[in-house]
């Protein structure tokens, strides 16, 4: 008996709790896949559905044994993937992309974490914007990347989400520089140098709703991404800048001493980031990458887990209920 | 056609979306083609399916439109609009749980009748259409619903800003929930106008019902002019956003569009997202009447 192919059987018929339906998903008909099913209680010596003319429902044994079964299928998954990836000729080879404001730091700890675990796999490194990254999944260019939330998932797995917390770039005389922490609201009449919306415009408009939504609409929205560009802007245009923690200045010397960087108030702005990779092509080398990359943002970042949820009010038009 | 596609395309970046499109001149077949075989999950655009799929077992004498039927307020399906949002008992004919189902999207409506008539009569309509690519798997919106809340976890809908959540849910998957393609629903659409996809007394109800939607954000938000009707159906699901209608000019151009989008951002207030299905279907209405 082939088990792993029993196996996606019970899973789907698990799933949909529907003969027709499941063997629909399988793209087979269905009276091989209940008789499928058949075999494997029989090889198993347990009963795994209760059938009735109406409805499948799962038994108690079979409910034991579907977490086992997913853990299976899902290796099995990747050892398909990476008998795909030798037979491809891509032996030993990775290519991963990471976006271009990464920290050196942050960079350098993924490939020692990386090397550590997967040490016969070569990484071939690549400096992708999300965008760039979904298209080159979509070609088949990319096994494995670094994208930044929001972004179109479909057709992604993902890794955990971190959070890199934003705080404020503004001019050391801004009376708002003299605090701590620093509200939206106290931002009111600095203009915004935010990244062109091209580059992302989900995520720019999700910035400046979450401003509108703290009190602060800028008067002016300038664009720029170069962090020599933007700090510029900020001590030459009245106006302010957000970044994470990690690359921020140090209130020290050098040509930018005149710039302070100050955490936000309730932290209400932040680039989630997460390991991205096509559906159903995850390895061991991806998720040595993924693996790699969480824990070294975790670590060089100043990532942090996901923030607490805020309250959310679906209107009518939103059509469903949960 | 390059350049009309180039736009919509340019219009769903613009937007935070990934959308599909297609558009057809309901009588000469011209078409706009952006994306229109590309699988999609339909959400409650397939509460349309259901809409036709009754009208037909009403032509062939199985069911009659006014026959009443029950809502007890134990046992409906959840939901903001309609019979869902009521708190009394309720008793109402089956065209009138159309009525809600089509005008509000009321899913306890669409429930009832997906009850009275079961799955396999939907399945069987479209398929009687030739919409190959069109299957409901789901035997009630209510277990739709459920499969979201199950695979969102204990957290509930508020998960469903997480990324990562949002990547496992069968909901959005068009393999594992109900689903089609932009073509086969404006096949559909062209069959209702055309009264092919039943009589011509029955067609001109579906039409009245998906006329008096109530919805303005969408679609008809694409086509500010009073002389123009706009007659749809939506759908959507979190980060999912879809319409599918009708376009009638006063000088008698008829057009069926589909659009289906997926939105970048989890939010789930994108007045922007809702509005890019009226301009995408406006940038290719306007190109099909300007073909010679």
């Amino acid at each position: 008996m082939d088990l792993i192919r029993h196996l996606r059987c019970f899973l789907a018929v698990a799933e949909e709790r529907h003969f027709g339906r499941a063997a629909e998903l399988l793209g087979m008909a269905q009276p091989p896949l209940s008789q499928r099913i058949q075999r494997l209680e029989r090889e198993l010596g347990v009963r795994l559905f209760e059938r009735t003319s109406r409805q499948v429902t799962i038994t108690a044994a079979g409910t034991m044994l579907l977490e086992d079964a997913r853990l299976l299928l899902a290796r099995a998954d990747a050892l398909t993937a990476t008998a795909r990836r030798i037979r491809e000729g891509e032996s030993g080879l990775l290519r991963a992309a990471l976006p271009p404001d990464l920290a050196a730091e942050a960079i350098a700890a993924i490939l020692a974490a990386f090397r550590q675990h997967r040490p016969g796999v070569e990484l071939e490194l690549h400096e992708l914007s999300t965008t760039e990254q979904l298209a080159r999944f979509t070609s088949r260019e990319l096994d494995v990347g670094l994208v930044r939330h929001p972004c179109d998932i479909a057709g992604l797995e993902l890794g955990p989400v971190l959070l890199r917390e934003l705080g404020v770039l503004l001019p050391g005389g801004a009376p708002a520089a003299a605090l701590d922490e620093v509200p939206l609201a106290a931002l009111t009449g600095y203009g915004l140098v935010l990244f062109p919306r091209a580059e992302a415009p989900a995520l720019h408009d999700d910035v400046l709703n979450t401003c509108a939504r703290g009190g602060y609409t800028p008067a002016t929205v300038r664009q720029g991404s170069g962090t020599g560009f933007v700090r510029g802007l900020v001590l030459s245009a009245n106006a302010v800048a957000f970044a994470p923690r990690d690359t921020a200045p140090d209130d020290a010397a050098g040509p930018h001493a005149d710039i302070v960087w100050r955490p936000l108030a309730g932290a209400p702005l932040a680039w989630r980031h997460s390991v991205a990779w096509p559906r159903g092509r995850g390895d061991a080398a991806v998720g040595a990458f993924a693996e790699a990359a969480s824990r070294a943002l975790w670590n060089t970042a100043a990532m942090t887990a996901d923030a607490p949820a805020r309250p959310l009010h679906l209107r009518p038009a939103a059509e469903y209920w949960l | 056609m390059n350049d009309t596609r180039r736009r919509i395309a340019a219009a769903f970046t613009e937007a935070g979306v990934s959308g599909r499109l297609h558009a057809v001149d309901i009588d000469s077949g011209t078409e706009i083609d952006a994306g229109a075989d590309h699988p999609v999950v339909t959400a409650s655009v397939h509460k349309l399916c259901l809409l036709v799929a009754l009208h037909q077992q009403a032509a062939a004498g199985l069911l009659d439109l006014t026959e009443q039927v029950e809502c007890p307020p134990a046992d409906r399906s959840a939901g903001p609009t309609g019979l869902a949002a009521m708190l009394d008992p309720v008793r109402m004919s089956l065209r009138d749980a159309a009525y809600l189902m089509t005008a509000v999207s009321d899913n306890a409506a669409a429930d009832l009748l997906l009850a009275r008539l079961g799955l396999d009569a939907v399945n069987g309509a479209t398929a009687r259409l030739g919409l190959t690519r069109t299957r409901a798997v789901h035997p009630s919106f209510r277990s739709l619903f459920a499969t979201i809340r199950k695979d969102a976890g204990p957290a509930g809908a508020s998960a469903l800003a997480d990324p990562r959540v949002l990547a496992r849910l069968r909901a959005l998957d068009p393999a594992r929930s109900n689903r089609s393609t932009p073509r086969d629903m404006t096949r559909l659409l062209t069959a209702v106008w055309r009264d092919e996809a039943c009589t011509p007394e029955h067609g001109v109800a579906i039409r009245r019902l998906l006329g008096l939607q109530v919805w303005p954000h969408r679609m008809a938000a694409g086509f500010p002019f009073d002389d123009v009707h706009v007659a749809g159906k939506t759908g959507s699901l979190p980060t999912v956003r879809n319409e599918v209608g009708v376009i009638e000019y006063p000088d008698g151009g008829r057009y069926a569009v589909a659009v289906f989008t997926r939105a970048a951002n989890p939010a789930a207030t994108l007045p922007a997202a809702d509005a890019v299905i009226g301009t995408a279907a406006r940038i290719a209405v306007d190109a099909l009447r300007a073909r010679p």
